[in-house]
């Protein structure tokens, strides 16, 4: 129960859940937590980690956020993709980001890919697919470059190029024909971009434009918006109206400015004698 | 009929050159009855952010004394006024803490942060039930008539428009969405922000 | 192709229609290709029409699975159901008046739907529930009653009408259509009003309201309602119910479309706009009080929640 203080027990709260389970009964059905369709990647090339994702988030047929972003930060060398429920993906890499900080503090040490994957699998696990999240996690760490997909039900893959969300299977024809082992960066630069695209183009669920990131164990370079391939045209016509157009009934108009005006009261006041 | 359309009712957020605008329609209905037509959506957090909600009208007003409540606690420890980024996260983890157990509502922000130099810049976003955020530099909008919305807003929006401009523009794309819209409309109210004052105004709108 | 018909056919208003038919067949001249498409009828004047079915099973439950949007919400065929039409007959005739919204789902497709069929010069249907439906099987009766006229020699009565209505959407019972109607009009009897509906009810009255806004327009009807009434206050009262429904109904609105039928035959008064009843009253038409309907119009300036007005 929320309790009057600030300060909340942590985790999920229930207690809505009668009044919900009693609405539900009642025949209202829940609705659905905004699910984005979504195309994430991620490769594996000579010096690194190479991530991608698009940038659409969808509520059911409505294009809600047109630039969204997908590549969430875990640490300085560690980044995940998320797909599937967008508040889940959000909520849940901040979580085990803000962990692995904790993690990196009380050990002295940068932290480990893997330990991000175990913290994240525990956790989906533990919810039972309940928390929505489908991930893919990538960086660079002591041990070298890894890359993980992590299922909604805690399940994980380690694999030299993966694909998640809606636009998987697009992402994933891209990455049969053209991966290799050991590409430049500009090369996987490159499939990964081609890999989005094959998302953006064929999955009415990804869309957009193109982020990426790439690891290296030296340095970190997040691409927001690597690629624009759906730039909107300058409208050609303004739909600009006419001030006084729109009818009201009251206006209220608050001053945010406070302004203070002295007026002198009770006749001539002389000045200071000061000789 | 889903619990998000049980009340009815939308609001809507727009940018503008150095100012914001949200609005909201006054319809209280319970399902095809309209109960009230003076149900404001939109609620002043600070003197320069404002708040909409649509959706289960008992959450609405729930929510509404809970995010009072927070922000006077943070007002009071910070000894300063929040900022619309920090209110939004507020906002996002309020609703996602009950991730499985969730209030009907999606919200709406509009506000002006300051910026080092002390300047006002606009801030918009808007969230789904159980708090993902959606940070956009033009429109956001919520509520039964969200998709009429999004219609009308993706035509008459159009970037850098005077704080009149933007009241012309805010009202149209909200009156003629709500038209479209059985649960939404009978009147409407506006707020645009602007550093040095908000200006409210009831709309006069269809009333059927 | 007609196996529905046929698995009705022992109704007796059938029995007769096919009589109907075969009168017809027997003095049909000119084969249908003279008169072209019959007015997009098909074969309907040559009595009971048959319909193509789907394929299926259980055609009723097929047809039930996708247009019954209280068991699903998401079923494909939304067929419209919001809408306030009332009918009353009075002294100086009948009344009929109507709004004109029609909604699929939240959506309002569209404002300006005509709610009343014009049958003939004596005789209105009003719509509700499936506009195909009700504009088909009108349309349909206006037929069957220029045929009784050409037969008998005279009109036919409002009660024949209605219960020749009623008998066809009997016929069809269970079977999907959805209509509740009232037929009004003129005829030897005086002023008439008969609602039928698609379960086959068929009620002589004085007074119905139909349609999801019909407990807001029953709300101010059966309050002013009289006999006595005069042309005007009739009017003026038809209009008023109708606001009501579209102001508190959300499924109704828009516009009020307003008929009055008297020993001459039906006359269509006017077109009014709900929003435009609401702050400025009907404008300058007999039997108008010259002021908006709207409570807060009415009280303005008189209680604390409602302030005079500023000029924009």
């Amino acid at each position: 129960m929320a309790s009057a203080s600030v300060y909340n027990p942590v985790g999920f709260d229930f207690s809505n859940q009668v009044r919900n389970q009693f609405l539900q009964e009642k025949g209202l059905p829940l609705p659905k937590a905004t699910s984005t369709g979504t195309t994430i990647v991620g490769c594996l090339f000579k010096d690194g980690i190479v991530l991608g994702a698009d940038t659409r988030a969808t509520e059911g047929p409505i294009v809600a956020d047109k630039n969204c972003e997908k590549i969430h930060y875990i640490t300085d060398s560690i980044r995940c993709c998320g797909a599937g429920t967008a508040a889940d993906t959000e909520f849940t890499t901040a979580l085990i980001s803000s962990n692995m900080e904790l993690h990196a503090l009380s050990t002295g040490r940068k932290p480990r890919v893997v330990t991000a994957m175990t913290m994240l699998k525990q956790m989906l696990f533990r919810y039972q697919g309940h928390v929505g999240a489908a991930l893919v996690l990538g960086g660079v760490d002591a041990t070298g470059p890894h890359l993980f997909t992590i299922h909604p039900h805690g399940s994980t893959d380690k694999l030299p190029y993966v694909t998640m969300g809606s636009g998987s299977l697009a992402a994933m024809a891209v990455f049969e024909s053209a991966w290799k082992p050991n590409m430049t960066r500009e090369e996987a630069l490159d499939l990964v971009r081609d890999a989005i695209f094959a998302g953006i183009f064929n999955d009415l669920g990804s869309g957009s434009n193109v982020d990426a990131c790439v690891i290296t164990a030296s340095h970190t370079e997040m691409l927001r918006n690597f690629v624009k391939p759906n730039e909107r045209v300058e409208k050609e016509q303004r739909y600009k109206f006419r001030r006084g157009t729109t009818a009201w009934k009251k206006e209220s108009i608050k001053d945010l400015i406070v302004s203070e005006e002295i007026t002198p009261i009770g006749g001539q006041v002389e000045a200071m004698d000061v000789s | 009929m889903s619990i998000m359309e049980y009340n009815g009712g939308s609001v809507i957020a727009m940018v503008g050159k150095g100012c914001v605008a949200i609005g909201s329609d006054l319809r209280l209905g319970n399902q095809a009855l309209t109960v009230a037509t003076n149900f404001e959506k939109v609620f002043p957090v600070t003197d320069r952010i404002y708040l909409g909600m649509s959706g289960l009208a008992t959450d609405v007003v729930t929510l509404r004394e809970q995010f009072r409540f927070r922000v006077n606690m943070y007002t009071i420890k910070e000894e300063r006024d929040i900022e619309p980024e920090a209110f939004a996260h507020l906002v996002s983890s309020t609703l996602y803490e009950r991730r499985f157990g969730p209030y009907f509502i999606e919200p709406v922000m509009a506000g002006l942060w300051k910026t080092q130099k002390g300047e006002h810049k606009p801030y918009i976003a808007a969230a789904d039930l159980i708090g993902c955020l959606n940070f956009a530099k033009d429109f956001v909008v919520a509520g039964t008539a969200s998709e009429k919305l999004f219609g009308v807003a993706e035509g008459l929006w159009e970037p850098d428009l005077e704080p009149e401009d933007l009241f012309e523009t805010i009202s149209q794309t909200l009156l003629n969405g709500v038209d479209r819209d059985a649960f939404s409309g009978w009147g409407a109210i506006i707020h645009v922000i602007t550093p040095d004052k908000v200006i409210t105004r009831t709309l006069k709108g269809r009333m059927d | 192709m007609n196996t529905f018909v046929n698995q009705f056919s022992t109704s007796s208003a059938l029995s007769v229609i096919r009589k109907a038919q075969a009168l017809v067949d027997d003095d049909e001249e000119f084969s249908d290709a003279a008169w072209g498409s019959e007015a997009g009828f098909g074969n309907l004047a040559k009595g009971v029409p048959s319909f193509s079915v789907p394929a299926v099973h259980d055609p009723t439950a097929f047809l039930r699975l996708h247009t019954d949007d209280h068991a699903d919400p998401n079923c494909r065929i939304k067929i419209q159901h919001g809408t306030t039409t009332l009918a009353f007959r009075f002294q100086g005739g009948v009344i009929v008046a109507v709004d004109s919204r029609a909604t699929a789902g939240s959506y309002i497709a569209s404002g300006t739907v005509k709610k009343v069929i014009e049958i003939n010069p004596y005789l209105l249907g009003t719509m509700a529930g499936g506009a195909a439906d009700c504009q088909y099987w009108e349309t349909y009766l206006g037929i069957q009653c220029r045929l009784h006229e050409l037969r008998n020699r005279e009109r036919i009565s409002v009660a024949a009408a209605s219960k020749y209505l009623s008998n066809l959407v009997y016929s069809y019972k269970g079977m999907g259509l959805s209509m509740g109607t009232m037929i009004c009009g003129w005829d030897k009897t005086g002023p008439a009003v008969f609602y039928v509906d698609s379960d086959g009810t068929r009620l002589k009255g004085d007074l119905f309201s139909v349609g999801s806004g019909s407990t807001f327009a029953y709300g101010v009807l059966d309050q002013g309602y009289r006999w006595d009434l005069t042309d005007e206050e009739a009017q003026e009262l038809g209009r008023r119910s109708i606001y009501a429904a579209g102001h508190r109904d959300a499924f109704s609105g828009n516009t009020c479309n307003l008929y009055h039928v008297k020993e001459d035959g039906w006359r269509f008064l006017g077109n009014y706009d709900i929003t435009k009843m609401h702050y400025e009253g009907p404008g300058d038409v007999p039997g108008s009080a010259k002021t908006g309907y709207g409570y807060d119009v009415r009280v303005e300036g008189r209680v604390s929640s409602a302030a005079p007005a500023v000029a924009s």
